[in-house]
């Protein structure tokens, strides 16, 4: 009960704070999202017998969320617009957009409540749910005209990463640092098939395949001279992999290759010109473009909505979301399977696992190709809905951030590593340049025409951004998690047990003195 | 025919010479046991027969098939499963769990249900912590659950590594009396033990490891009354 009152007003607290940045009708929007997950967590570790009483929950938890929403809204409506320069708003007004929220809320809770109410359907129910969600978001986004599904795109293009990054981490434990090298690998390739750069225009639906299929190559090409290294080492040889990918495409811009036997001749005679020339003969061959990076990118078509174009989300958004379904379901179906078991053995005790007649060799480097494959598929994707790829877009940042959305949420958890890149992305890419934007009228608008002294008015002119803390706000996010709840926030079942459970193991100590 | 059959095996930790010159052999049906004090090598032949360990040089042959270049997931589909030192359960794994790693060799889902059942009438301690966690055991259990689960595998030689390693006295009767069970029901085993006194009681054979080196061969009989052995390992003066 305390779990559920607690995690209610944790997101009451999100759903006001997004009330308070966005303003608007995004009230009612995050009403409807949070409202549902509020009940479907009030719901949790009960015993549901009818519609009735997770109705009740469901209700419950629905219109705490929503006075959490309405109070938010009457304090943006009337406070926080004046100081931010803009009017404030009329109370109908602010009545209604906070209203609008409490009853989405509201409602919300009442049908997950009542579908959680429905027995032995509950899951099938929630995974419908959930489907409806995101099925119905951006065009809820638009007629709300919150303007979040770029940002939501983004956050599916990084659930394909951590999901990937997962299968090496979280089932095989092999701690790998330069996952970003991955996806890099896979938006070249998709760069190189589809754009004029060498002059292939393949098809999207085809070069996203290869794309996958090369970086999974590639995962094997780095897996095989780390299979006998562990732990720390492994870190450090990933690492390496992951700083050399990116400097590789930055520096492919002069290729000239020779028959290397005709060279060596030709040297040895003194007579350069004797050495067969195979590529860029008579100017050195561009691949990669350096530093600006390959423009434009072919983009994906199909029969009646034409090709993608850059603004139009809803094509973009349904792509990315069957991509990351499809990543799901594959690797839920990987965990249970031989392979997925094997990974587990290995993580727990090579050696031990080796004694079981587990081929280490096949094993780990199946964990590296296939974590390498989805980083393709997302590496694609980017490259394709950017149109525009660059070498510094995936720098050692990408792998860390990759990394914490796996930590943050649960090793080994595909529910907990969605729910781990949702709040690190949303947090990262949506709240955080709100935030920005918010301060930064509110401070020239209502504190900095009062502060008289010039030096501390600069000061707080350009210290107060933000932005500038993103990777303070990160490291410090971390650290807390870390001390207060290290297995993650929707941990594997394993981990928790070894984490958690000190009295347990001694309780066994005990029973068999 | 002869079932496992080492000829001089050297075996090498880098630059450290640990087996110099191995040669033994265990008749089918056999307890053969493997004394000795620490570093004398006994935990070293095992990983080598089992492939976890490459000899530099020398022969292992187990039903006439040479070990020494198959890799050690063939080696436990030939029929060799070994329950290592250290007892090396998976810990964040189930009991369930460890027991199904054991038999991962395997794909007769219906032998492998048989098995489980064998291992569990063997330990009936198991079946009562089946859903706990390998790791909330105690070491007696661990102990246990590391023999089922290389029992798991139906192998025809079961190598056990101490398997009395930090176990109560009662407890360490206890397991010699199910290895002795695990024999009679058919399975050979090659036991290294450091107590020798519980070893020969239920070993057929012994050899006595110094240093890399067999220096003592013979029946558990004639090793129990021994000069040497009695002196050295069974702590009598």
């Amino acid at each position: 009960m305390a779990q559920a009152i607690k995690s209610r007003n944790i997101l009451g607290a999100i759903a006001a704070l997004t009330v308070l940045l966005f303003g608007g009708w995004s009230g009612a929007v995050i009403g409807w999202l949070l409202g549902t997950g509020a009940a479907f967590i009030a719901c949790q570790g009960k015993k549901i017998t009818s519609a009735k009483t997770g109705i009740r929950l469901g209700v419950n938890a629905g219109l705490g969320l929503g006075i959490w929403i309405l109070i938010a809204s009457l304090v943006q409506g009337f406070l926080l617009l004046p100081t931010t320069g803009q009017s404030a708003l009329g109370i109908i007004q602010v009545l209604t957009l906070g209203g609008a929220g409490l009853v989405v809320a509201t409602l919300s809770g009442w049908l997950m409540g009542a579908a959680q109410g429905l027995g032995p359907r509950r899951q099938r129910i929630t995974v419908a749910f959930l489907a409806v969600i995101l099925i119905t978001f951006p065009l809820i986004d638009q007629l709300a005209d919150t303007n979040w599904t770029a940002t939501v795109i983004q956050i599916l293009i990084f659930a394909l990463l951590a999901l990937g990054l997962n299968i090496v981490v979280g089932y095989a434990g092999l701690l790998d640092l330069g996952y970003a090298a991955f996806f890099a690998i896979g938006a070249y390739t998709t760069g190189f098939l589809s754009s004029p750069q060498i002059n292939l225009e393949w098809n999207f639906w085809l070069v996203i395949w290869i794309a996958a299929a090369v970086a999974a190559v590639a995962g094997v090409i780095l897996g095989a001279p780390t299979l006998r290294l562990r732990g720390d080492y492994l870190a450090i040889v990933t690492l390496g992999f992951g700083e050399i990918v990116p400097v590789v495409f930055r520096n492919l811009t002069q290729i000239q290759i020779y028959e290397p036997i005709s060279k060596i001749f030709a040297s040895l005679l003194g007579q350069p010109k004797l050495a067969i020339c195979l590529v860029g003969c008579d100017r050195p061959f561009n691949l990669t473009g350096g530093e600006a990076g390959i423009n434009p990118i072919g983009r994906p078509a199909l029969p009646l909505i034409g090709t993608f174009q850059s603004g139009k989300y809803l094509p973009w958004y349904y792509l990315v979301l069957l991509l990351v379904v499809l990543s799901v379901l594959m690797i839920s179906r990987l965990r249970g399977s031989r392979l997925g078991r094997a990974w587990a053995a290995i993580r727990e005790d090579e050696l031990a696992a080796s004694a079981m007649g587990i081929n280490l060799v096949q094993t780990k480097l199946m964990a590296f190709a296939m974590g390498a494959f989805f980083a393709g598929f997302a590496g694609a994707f980017y490259g394709a809905y950017i149109s525009a790829i660059f070498p510094s877009v995936f720098d050692f940042s990408v792998s860390v951030i990759v990394l914490c959305m796996v930590i943050l949420g649960g090793l080994g958890n595909i529910t907990g590593v969605l729910l781990g890149c949702v709040i690190i992305m949303a947090a990262d890419r949506l709240y955080l340049p709100q935030l920005a934007q918010v301060l930064k009228s509110m401070l020239n608008t209502s504190v900095l025409p009062n502060v008289a002294n010039p030096a501390l008015r600069d000061f707080l002119a350009t210290s107060v951004d933000p932005l500038q803390m993103r990777l303070f706000l990160f490291g410090l996010t971390l650290v807390v998690m870390m001390i207060v709840r290290p297995e993650g926030l929707v941990p594997n079942a394993e981990r928790q047990a070894e984490l958690q459970s000190p009295d347990e193991e001694s309780l066994a100590e005990v029973r068999s003195l | 025919m002869t079932m496992l059959e080492l000829k001089d095996i050297h075996t090498y930790y880098g630059n450290i010479h640990a087996l110099k010159g191995i040669s033994l052999r265990v008749e089918p049906g056999e307890v053969v046991t493997l004394l000795g004090s620490n570093g004398a090598g006994k935990t070293t032949i095992l990983r080598s027969i089992q492939g976890l360990l490459r000899p530099r040089q020398g022969t292992i042959r187990f039903e006439n098939k040479a070990l020494e270049i198959l890799p050690a997931q063939a080696i436990v589909r030939l029929g060799i499963s070994q329950s290592p030192e250290g007892r090396l359960i998976f810990p964040r794994m189930t009991v369930k769990e460890n027991l199904e790693m054991g038999a991962f060799s395997r794909r007769d889902t219906l032998g492998i249900k048989t098995d489980t059942e064998r291992a569990l009438t063997l330990f009936p301690r198991l079946r009562e912590r089946i859903n706990q966690k390998g790791g909330t055991l105690s070491g007696g259990e661990q102990q246990m659950l590391a023999i089922a689960r290389a029992l798991m595998a139906r192998p025809r030689l079961l190598l056990l590594d101490e398997p009395s390693m930090g176990l109560a006295p009662m407890l360490v009767t206890q397991i010699f009396s199910i290895i002795q069970d695990i024999n009679n029901q058919g399975t050979t085993i090659l036991l290294v033990e450091q107590n020798a006194r519980m070893a020969l009681t239920v070993a057929h054979r012994g050899y006595v490891l110094q240093t890399g080196q067999i220096v003592l061969t013979g029946t558990a009989k004639d090793l129990q009354s021994n000069e040497i052995v009695r002196k050295a390992y069974l702590g009598e003066t």
